[in-house]
C-alpha cells in the first residue's frame, strides 16, 4: 500500500464520511454500510431464485486492504449484490507508517482489519485518521474479517465459515471459486496468472483473470471501484443473457451477436470498457482455477 | 417437462440445502451425490440438469473430497454423463460442467482402471465419453470448447509418462503413463502414447490457427504450465510451440479496440507462460529463446499498438484523387515555429542568453534548487521528445545571441583600447589562464568569455583556483608508488599479450621504420615504454645516489626493480619474450651510449676533477638475462639463441664465454659452434672475438673438435691449434655430421 500521506484530505473522499470512530464499532453502521446491508438483504431472496444467474468475482490488489476492499464493498454493494472474495498478492500487509521507511506490516490471514484498527488508533490516532487509514480499516472490518492472501487461496475449499462470519459478499461464494478475477495493479495481475499456473489448474474451472489499474490512494480506489463495478455489471448481463438465450426461451431463438457466448464476449466488453475508462489500462486472460 | 415450475423453484431448493450440506461436510458426498444422480440425470428438466451437471463438476474437482471416494463414485456418474451427452445435449452450461466433470474424472478412472484391470466397463464409458467430447469438440458452442481444451490437456497429462517418485509406494505416484504395467490387460501403452501425441498436436494446433481465437488461445497456454512443469518428454515440442507464435501475426485488420484487447492479452499471458517456466528452471536450455521471445513479444506490441492508433487517424479514401495519405506521412509537419523573443536587457550574462521563455515566473526559477538526480530523471526523457527541428532552432537562436554578443564586446573592447591606449594591461589574462581548463575552447570563446568577466566582474567573479600543495613524499613512499606504477604497466603488458598476434605483426610489418615506440598499444608498445621508464628516466640520478654512499644505495633504486621485473618477466617465457628482451637490451646500451656522451660533454665543458661516473647497465643484464636462459637451452633452440646473438646491440667477451660454456654439455655443443659460426659470418665487428672463442672451445671440449674444426678451417685457416688436430678432423666429421642439424 503507498499512500501519501501528505494528502491530509484524502480521507474525507472515502465512500464513508469520517465521524469520530465509534468506541464499539459494531453497535453503529456507516450510513454506507448499512444502505450496502440492506441492499445485500434484499437481494437475498432474489439469489434463491433460479433465473438470477450471477457471476462470482474475486477483488486482487497487493494488501488486500485499499483498492481490492474498494472493489469488495462496490461489487458486494450493489444492487445486484455480486458474490465477491478479496485477496492480496503481497508477502505482508503492508500500511503506511509515520514515515516511508516505517510502514506498519502485518501478517496475512492470522491478522484481522479490527486488530490493525486498534493497534493504529492507539499508536497515533491523529496520524491515521488524517491519512485516512483508520478510516479505511474500519470499512474494511464491516466487510470481512481480514486480509487473505492470494496464494494461499486454495481454490473450491468451501468458504462455508466466511458466510456464517458475515463477510459481505459471501453468499454464492460457498463453493470456493470465481467466474472473474480482478486484480488493480499490473503486478498482481502477473503474480495471479504466474500463480494460478503453479496451482496446477486441477479444478478444471475457467476463470476470466482482468486488470484494472488503479493508483494506490483513496481517490483512485473509489474511481477504480466503480469502474470494477461497472465492468462486472456489463460482464454478469452478458452472462444472464447467455443463460437465458441458451435456457427456456431456446438456443434456436437467438440469432448472430444473441448467440455468442458471454465467453466470447468478454474482449468485446472489455474494449468497450476501455474506451469509457482509458486512465484505467486494462489487462485480461483466460485462466485455469 | 410436464413438471410446474414451482415444483422446479422447489426441487432446486432443497438441492441446494443439499450442496449446502457437503459443503459443511464432504463426507455426506457420497450420499448426496447417488441421491442426486437420479433426479438430474438425462430426461430431467434444463434447470435440474444444469443444476446436476455443475454440482458433479464441483463434486470431482472439490479439494475437500478424497481421492478413494472420488474413485467410487465415478462409474456412477460417468454412466449418467454419458446418457445426457447421448441425449444429444445441447445446453451450453450443462456441457460445459459435463466437460469439466470428465477431465476431473479422466485421471481417476485411469488410476482406477490401472489398479482394476477387471473394470473394463468404466473404461469403456470414459473412453466413450473421451471420443464423444473430441468428436463433437469442433462444433461445440465457445465456453464448451475451452473446457474441451483443458479436457485434452488433462488426457495428455495422463497419457504421457511423469516422474516415479518412489516405485515402491505406488499410491502415492502421480497419475500417469508410467504408473500403467506393461502387460496391462485393457491399458495398451503405445496406443495411449499415440493418442496422447495426436491430442497434444490437436492442443498447440490453435497456435498455428490463421486467426486465432484469443479465448482458445489463453485458455490453452494458461493450461500449458503444468504439463511443461511434470511431463519432461514433450516439455520441449510445447515450449517451441509457443515461441513460434507470435499473437500479432494470427490478427487480421481492421484493428478494432477489441482484436488489441485479444492481441494484447495473448502476448501477456504467453510471457506470463514463460517467465512462469523460467522462474522454475532459470537454467532452462531453451532460456536464451524465450528471452528473446519475451523480448520479441515487448516490441511488437508497443508496435502495434502505435501502428493501429495511427492507421485510425488517417482518412480511408483519397480526398483528391490521389492517394495522399503516403504523402501525408511522407511530409511530416513543419515543425511549429520557435517564437524567440530577443535577448533579455541588462549586463549580458549566461542564463540571459540561454532564456528563451518570456515566463517570467519559469526564467525566474532557480533549477540549482532541484536535486541533480531528478534534474537527470526529468531531463533526458525531455530530450529525447524534443524534436530535432525545434532544438535546432534553439540552438541557432542562442548561437545568434552569442555572435551578436560577442560582437558588440569585440567594438567595445576596441574602442576601450584605443582610449585606454597604452597603460590597458590585461592583467587578467594570467589569472584566468589557469581557469581556462578545457583547451576545446577557442581563443575567441575564451577571449569573449574573459572579456565578460572584465565588464562584470559580479557575474563571473570565480577567482583562480589553486590546490594545495600535497605534503612531500618521502623516498620510501616515492619508490612504492613508482613501483605500484610498475606494476601497473606490467599489468598491462600481459593484458596486451593475449591480444591476438598475427595482427600485432602485420602492423609491424606495415610501419617498418616509420614505427614509433608506443605509438601502437600492443605489447611491444608496452614493453618499449618499460625498457625507457628503466633506463632513461632516472638517467642522471642514480649518480646522485651512488655519491650519497651505502645508506642509500641500500635502496634498490625503482631504475633496478623495474630492471629486476623486466628480467623476471622475460624470464617467465624467455623463448616468447626474447623480442622484449632485445628491445630492452637496445634501450639499455643506447642509454648508456647516451650517458656517457653527456658525461664526456660534462667533462668538457667543466673542467673539474669531479669526473662523473656513469652506471653502465647494459654488460650487467646482458650477461645476467644470458645466464638466466642458458641453462633453459636445449640443443633445438638454435634460433632462440642466434636471434638474441645477433640482435643485441653489442657482443662482449662475457657473452661469449657464456656462450662457449655450453660446449662443456655434450649435447649442446652444437648450438655453442653453431651460434659462434653465424656471428662470425654475419658480425663482423664481434668476428674475432668470436674466432677466439672458437678456438679456446676448440681446445677445451673434445666434442666441439670436429664442428668447430670446420668453422676454423674456414675462416681462420691459419690457426695455431688447428694443426695438431687437422689429422682427426675429417674423421670425426664423418662420424658427426653437423650439417643435418635443423
Amino acid at each position: 500500500m503507498a499512500y501519501d500521506p501528505r494528502r491530509t484530505n484524502s480521507g474525507t473522499s472515502t465512500p464513508q464520511p469520517p465521524p469520530p470512530p465509534p468506541p464499539p464499532p459494531e453497535t453503529s453502521t456507516q450510513a454506507d454500510m448499512a444502505s450496502a446491508a440492506q441492499a445485500l438483504e434484499t437481494s437475498n431472496p432474489a439469489n434463491t431464485a433460479t433465473d438470477s444467474y450471477k457471476l462470482k468475482f474475486c477483488t486482487v490488489c497487493a494488501s488486500n486492504n485499499n483498492r481490492s476492499m474498494e472493489a469488495h464493498l462496490q461489487l458486494s454493494g450493489a444492487p445486484t449484490a455480486f458474490p465477491v472474495i478479496s485477496f492480496g498478492t503481497g508477502s505482508l500487509v503492508r500500511l503506511p507508517g509515520p514515515s516511508i521507511t516505517q510502514p506498519n506490516v502485518y501478517s496475512f490471514n492470522t491478522t484481522s482489519y479490527n486488530q490493525m484498527y486498534e493497534e493504529l488508533s492507539s499508536k497515533d490516532e491523529r496520524l491515521y485518521r488524517s491519512n485516512g487509514i483508520l478510516n479505511m480499516l474500519d470499512r474494511n472490518r464491516q466487510l470481512k474479517w481480514g486480509p487473505e492472501r492470494f496464494q494461499d487461496w486454495v481454490p473450491g475449499v468451501p468458504r462455508v465459515d466466511h458466510l456464517s462470519k458475515g463477510d459481505k459478499g459471501a453468499i454464492g461464494t460457498e463453493g470456493g471459486v470465481v467466474d472473474v478475477i480482478i486484480t488493480c495493479e499490473e503486478r498482481c495481475w502477473d503474480a495471479v496468472v504466474d500463480d494460478l499456473m503453479n496451482k496446477g489448474t486441477s479444478l478444471n474451472y475457467p476463470v476470466h483473470v482482468f486488470n484494472v489499474d488503479i493508483k494506490d490512494n483513496h481517490e483512485e480506489a473509489l474511481t477504480g471501484g466503480k469502474a470494477i463495478l461497472d465492468l462486472a455489471n456489463r460482464l454478469n448481463e452478458a452472462a444472464v443473457a447467455e443463460h437465458r438465450v441458451h435456457g427456456s426461451e431456446g438456443w434456436e431463438n437467438g440469432t448472430g451477436p444473441a448467440r455468442q457466448s458471454f465467453d466470447e464476449k468478454v474482449p468485446e466488453i472489455l474494449a468497450d470498457w476501455q474506451e469509457r475508462y482509458p486512465n484505467l489500462p486494462a489487462l485480461w486472460t483466460l485462466a485455469w482455477l | 417437462m410436464a413438471q410446474p415450475m414451482d415444483n422446479v423453484v422447489d426441487q432446486i431448493a432443497q438441492l441446494n440445502a443439499a450442496r449446502s450440506l457437503v459443503l459443511g461436510d464432504a463426507a455426506f458426498y457420497p450420499q448426496i451425490v447417488n441421491g442426486i444422480l437420479p433426479i438430474v440425470g438425462a430426461s430431467t428438466r434444463l434447470e435440474l440438469r444444469r443444476w446436476g451437471a455443475n454440482f458433479l463438476a464441483e463434486t470431482f474437482a472439490s479439494p475437500m473430497l478424497g481421492v478413494a471416494q472420488k474413485e467410487q463414485l465415478a462409474p456412477n456418474v460417468l454412466q449418467t454423463i454419458r446418457e445426457i451427452l447421448e441425449l444429444p445435449e445441447t445446453d451450453t452450461a450443462v456441457l460445459q460442467s459435463l466437460v469439466q466433470t470428465s477431465a476431473s474424472l479422466y485421471p481417476l478412472v485411469f488410476r482406477h482402471v490401472v489398479n482394476h484391470p477387471q473394470d473394463s466397463k468404466s473404461w469403456e464409458t470414459m473412453s466413450a465419453i473421451k471420443q464423444d467430447i473430441l468428436r463433437r469438440m469442433d462444433s461445440f458452442p465457445c465456453p464448451v470448447k475451452l473446457c474441451c481444451a483443458k479436457f485434452i490437456q488433462r488426457v495428455v497429462q495422463v497419457q504421457t509418462p511423469g516422474l516415479i517418485s518412489d516405485p515402491r509406494r505406488p499410491e502415492q505416484n502421480e497419475t500417469s503413463l508410467a504408473v500403467v504395467p506393461r502387460n496391462h490387460a485393457v491399458l495398451s501403452i503405445p496406443n495411449l502414447e499415440a493418442e496422447s501425441s495426436g491430442l497434444l498436436d490437436r492442443l498447440l494446433g490453435v497456435f498455428q490457427e490463421e486467426t486465432s481465437d484469443p479465448l482458445l488461445v489463453n485458455a490453452t497456454l494458461n493450461c500449458l504450465a503444468p504439463l511443461i512443469r511434470t511431463r519432461q518428454s514433450i516439455a520441449n515440442k510445447i515450449i517451441n510451440a509457443v515461441l513460434e507464435f507470435y499473437p500479432a501475426k494470427h490478427v487480421r485488420p481492421p484493428f478494432t479496440p477489441t482484436v488489441r484487447v485479444s492481441v494484447k492479452s495473448m502476448e501477456r499471458t504467453a510471457r506470463a507462460l514463460l517467465i512462469n517456466i523460467l522462474k522454475k528452471n532459470p537454467n532452462h536450455p531453451l532460456m536464451g529463446r524465450m528471452q528473446v521471445y519475451i523480448e520479441r513479444l515487448m516490441q511488437s506490441r508497443l508496435e502495434v499498438t502505435d501502428d493501429a492508433s495511427r492507421k485510425r487517424g488517417l482518412p480511408n479514401e483519397p480526398t483528391d484523387g490521389l492517394d495522399n495519405a503516403k504523402r501525408a506521412r511522407l511530409n511530416a509537419l513543419p515543425p511549429p515555429m520557435l517564437k524567440i523573443p530577443p535577448m533579455a536587457p541588462g549586463p549580458a550574462s549566461f542564463d540571459r542568453l540561454f532564456t528563451l521563455t518570456e515566463d517570467t515566473g519559469l526564467s525566474s526559477f532557480d533549477v540549482k534548487q532541484l536535486p541533480i538526480d531528478l534534474v537527470l530523471k526529468i531531463v533526458v526523457p525531455l530530450l529525447s521528445q524534443v524534436q530535432d527541428s525545434t532544438l535546432a532552432q534553439a540552438v541557432d537562436a542562442v548561437r545568434n545571441r552569442y555572435q551578436t554578443i560577442t560582437k558588440d564586446q569585440n567594438l567595445q573592447r576596441q574602442q576601450q583600447q584605443r582610449a585606454a591606449a597604452q597603460e590597458e594591461d590585461d592583467d587578467y589574462e594570467p589569472e584566468y589562464q589557469p581557469m581556462d581548463v578545457a583547451s576545446v575552447v577557442s581563443e575567441e570563446a575564451s577571449a569573449v568569455a574573459a572579456e565578460v568577466a572584465d565588464l562584470q566582474p559580479e557575474l563571473v567573479s570565480l577567482g583562480p583556483f589553486v590546490l594545495p600543495q600535497p605534503p612531500p613524499l618521502t623516498e620510501e613512499e616515492a619508490g612504492e608508488i613508482g613501483r605500484s606504477a610498475v606494476a601497473r604497466v606490467f599489468g598491462m603488458l600481459n593484458a596486451a599479450e593475449t591480444s591476438p598476434a598475427p595482427a600485432k605483426g602485420q602492423s609491424q610489418q606495415k610501419l617498418g621504420f616509420a614505427r614509433l615506440a608506443g605509438s601502437t598499444f600492443d605489447r611491444d608498445a608496452w614493453s618499449v615504454l618499460l625498457a625507457r621508464l628503466a633506463t632513461r628516466a632516472p638517467a642522471g640520478l642514480e649518480i646522485d645516489q651512488q655519491a650519497k654512499g651505502d645508506a642509500v644505495r641500500r635502496q634498490t633504486t625503482i631504475a633496478d626493480s623495474i630492471r629486476e621485473t623486466l628480467y623476471r618477466f622475460i624470464l617467465e617465457d624467455f623463448r616468447g619474450r626474447l623480442n622484449i628482451a632485445i628491445i630492452w637490451l637496445n634501450e639499455e646500451w643506447y642509454n648508456d651510449r647516451i650517458q656517457m656522451k653527456s658525461a664526456a660533454n660534462q667533462r668538457d665543458g667543466t673542467e673539474e676533477d669531479s669526473e662523473p661516473t656513469v652506471p653502465l647497465n647494459y654488460d650487467t643484464w646482458a650477461t645476467r638475462l644470458l645466464d638466466g636462459f642458458l641453462a633453459y637451452l636445449d640443443s633445438r633452440d638454435i634460433k632462440v639463441l642466434v636471434r638474441f646473438l645477433s640482435e643485441v646491440p653489442e657482443i662482449t667477451i662475457p657473452i661469449t664465454q657464456r656462450v662457449a660454456s655450453l660446449a662443456k654439455d655434450p649435447e649442446r655443443v652444437n648450438l655453442c659452434v653453431q651460434s659462434l659460426m653465424y656471428l662470425v659470418m654475419f658480425r663482423p665487428p664481434a668476428r674475432e672475438m668470436c674466432l677466439n672463442t672458437v678456438e679456446d672451445v676448440y681446445q677445451t671440449y673434445e666434442e666441439s673438435r670436429p664442428a668447430a674444426g670446420k668453422v676454423l678451417t674456414k675462416w681462420r685457416p691459419q690457426s695455431t691449434v688447428l694443426e695438431p688436430a687437422a689429422s682427426e678432423a675429417p674423421e670425426s666429421s664423418e662420424t658427426k655430421p653437423v650439417a643435418s642439424e635443423p
